[in-house]
């Protein structure tokens, strides 16, 4: 009760929160009055689920002795810390290549939809709308098994971060459309009225505010980047959880390893979205759409 | 010069925009082209610079039909002010001051020196050239609009109810310094809106325009006061209403100007009256 009544209190602030402070609002529409009272209520109820089993697994835990201090201290360990860095790094890796690739390719692949061609707006419509249907273990597979069997084999890093391009530039492909179509209609006829030819339109005009508006959806593609890469372990590539599955095989200390890299995972995570905040107070301090 | 000869503009699906129209614009000269919304002033103007192409009938600037002319190059010859604006959002107010003399290949420093001068012209502070549109006021806004506009040193200015969206206090200061700027520059204007007393101001001449794009009446300020072609015109230009229709009454000793509801609008002085004289005197 107390907890909703304060919410309630803070609600004239709602819209300074959302220029500022709310991470979450960088990606959704900030709700109205009934929709906090709402909020509010689920969240106090959700709160005490939440608590309650955290309480029951945690006195699970101690019935077991899985909080037994010894066997959570040994991850402050320079040998573990550095074999689960060894796993951080590869995750990075993968998505670091996986987005620098993905992002370009999926702005041509918007760029291939929009095309005044229809052949070539139709392929890229094909392909966009495979890749982006189809679950990306199957590509994964793909790679995998599929395509060794006609003699064609990739690097294990090269057979997780294709797949992974392939599926999300066809989902960036369709942010990038999207972006791309917010923009007012009426930049393009101010492009075209000073003289601006197609091209020149698009690259100096429309692009560059197109990029800005779907920047903090940019930045939700890398996370799901980031937890797709956790498909490493189908093909044995060490990345952070495999690093992780590999440790369990070795300590037998299940569920310690796993929350240690839940932790990194969900840190990592955070700091992107804070990045992502951090764009979009920049670009509102420049008022992209005037 | 600009001429329109038998334009007509029909879009697909059998909207007419323009029937038939017809007008010579000589250099140096300001039109206006004024009419309620719907009747096609937009689409006339944006004739002239490609952005609409008529379906029949034939443009010319300088004797020269601008369906033979490259659509961007001309656009780039042609200044264009536009409501609101039109300013890139992205870009610093020098940027998008620069943006079509550098597509025209004239170096960067070049076009700034020139855009820091403009700025002057329209009355920017040079302090405002880092900033971004957003951060300026409607009637900066406008103003570097104009100085975009004006960025090529283009013979002609195509200006789209360009003072629409700002306050009427601000549009005062800004059309005031239209006609001020239009004295040094001597440019072709072609200005469109649906605003008579802005039309009346601007213009050496205005061409009033019926839905339809059917010419009520064209001629000077003065002309169309004087002898408003029809009833519609007369309604237009407000004669009807009284606010046009002024008389002079003596009261202590001094002429005051009078509208048909009997509010004073000014005082009649001895230079306006000196001034006003022979012109009255002339046709009569």
């Amino acid at each position: 009760m107390s907890a909703a009544a304060g919410t309630t209190r803070h609600a004239p602030r709602a819209a300074h929160r959302r220029a500022t402070h709310s991470a979450t609002q960088v990606l959704f529409d900030a709700p109205g009055p009934k929709g906090r009272r709402r909020i509010a209520l689920l969240s106090v109820l959700s709160a005490a689920v939440i608590l309650g089993l955290l309480a029951a697994g945690l006195w699970q835990f101690q019935k077991n002795g899985q909080l037994d201090p010894a066997k959570w201290v040994v991850y402050l360990r320079v040998d573990y810390l550095a074999f689960l860095g060894r796993g951080l790094l590869g995750t990075l890796q993968v998505t670091a290549v996986a987005a620098v690739v993905a992002f370009p390719f999926g702005l041509l692949l918007a760029l291939a939809r929009l095309s005044r061609f229809g052949a070539l707006s139709s392929v890229a419509t094909v392909w966009i709308e495979f890749f982006r249907g189809i679950p990306m273990l199957l590509v994964v597979y793909a790679f995998l098994l599929a395509l060794p069997a006609y003699g064609v084999t990739f690097p294990r890093f090269w057979m997780l971060v294709i797949p992974m391009i392939l599926v999300s530039a066809a989902t960036t492909a369709e942010v990038f459309r999207a972006g791309i179509k917010a923009v007012d209609r009426g930049q393009h006829e101010a492009a075209s009225a000073i003289g601006l030819g197609r091209r020149d339109a698009l690259v100096h005009v429309i692009l560059p505010q197109a990029v800005r508006l779907v920047l903090p959806s940019l930045i939700l593609a890398l996370v799901t980047l980031l937890k797709d890469s956790t498909l490493g372990y189908v093909v044995s590539y060490n990345e952070l959880q495999f690093q992780g599955k590999t440790m369990v095989s070795i300590t037998r200390y299940l569920v310690q390893t796993y929350v240690v890299v839940s932790v990194i995972y969900i840190a990592l995570n955070f700091l992107l979205t804070r990045i992502a905040l951090a764009l979009d107070a920049r670009m509102k301090a420049r008022a992209v759409a005037s | 010069m600009i001429g329109f000869e038998n334009v007509r503009k029909e879009y697909p699906g059998g909207t007419l925009a323009v029937e038939d129209f017809s007008l010579e614009i000589a250099s140096h000269e300001s039109v206006v082209l004024v009419g309620t919304s719907g009747s096609g002033k937009t689409t006339l103007m944006r004739m002239i610079n490609r952005m609409v192409d008529p379906t029949s009938g034939r443009i010319t600037i300088d004797g020269d039909d601008v369906a033979s002319l490259d659509p961007v190059r001309l656009r780039r010859s042609v200044g264009y002010v536009m409501q609101a604006s039109g300013l890139l959002p992205h870009r610093t107010v020098l940027d998008n001051i620069t943006t079509v003399p550098v597509l025209r290949g004239i170096s960067k420093r070049d076009a700034r020196t020139r855009a820091h001068e403009l700025m002057e012209t329209v009355g920017l502070e040079a302090a405002l050239a880092v900033r971004y549109p957003a951060q300026l006021s409607g009637g900066q806004q406008q103003r570097v609009g104009v100085a975009r506009g004006l960025a090529a040193d283009p013979n002609i200015l195509l200006m789209d109810e360009p003072f629409g969206a700002v306050d009427p206090i601000v549009r005062g200061e800004l059309q005031q310094e239209l006609m001020h700027l239009q004295r040094d520059l001597k440019k072709t204007i072609v200005f469109v809106t649906h605003d008579i007393d802005e039309a009346f101001l601007i213009g050496d001449r205005v061409v009033i325009l019926r839905p339809g794009c059917v010419v009520a009446q064209i001629g000077t300020p003065q002309e169309i006061l004087a002898d408003p072609a029809d009833d519609f015109v007369a309604s237009f230009v407000g004669a009807d209403r009284g606010t046009r229709s002024l008389h002079v009454e003596r009261v202590d000793g001094r002429d005051i100007v009078v509208d048909a509801d009997g509010r004073a609008a000014g005082v009649l002085t001895a230079h306006a009256a000196a001034r006003s004289g022979p012109a009255g005197e002339t046709p009569s």
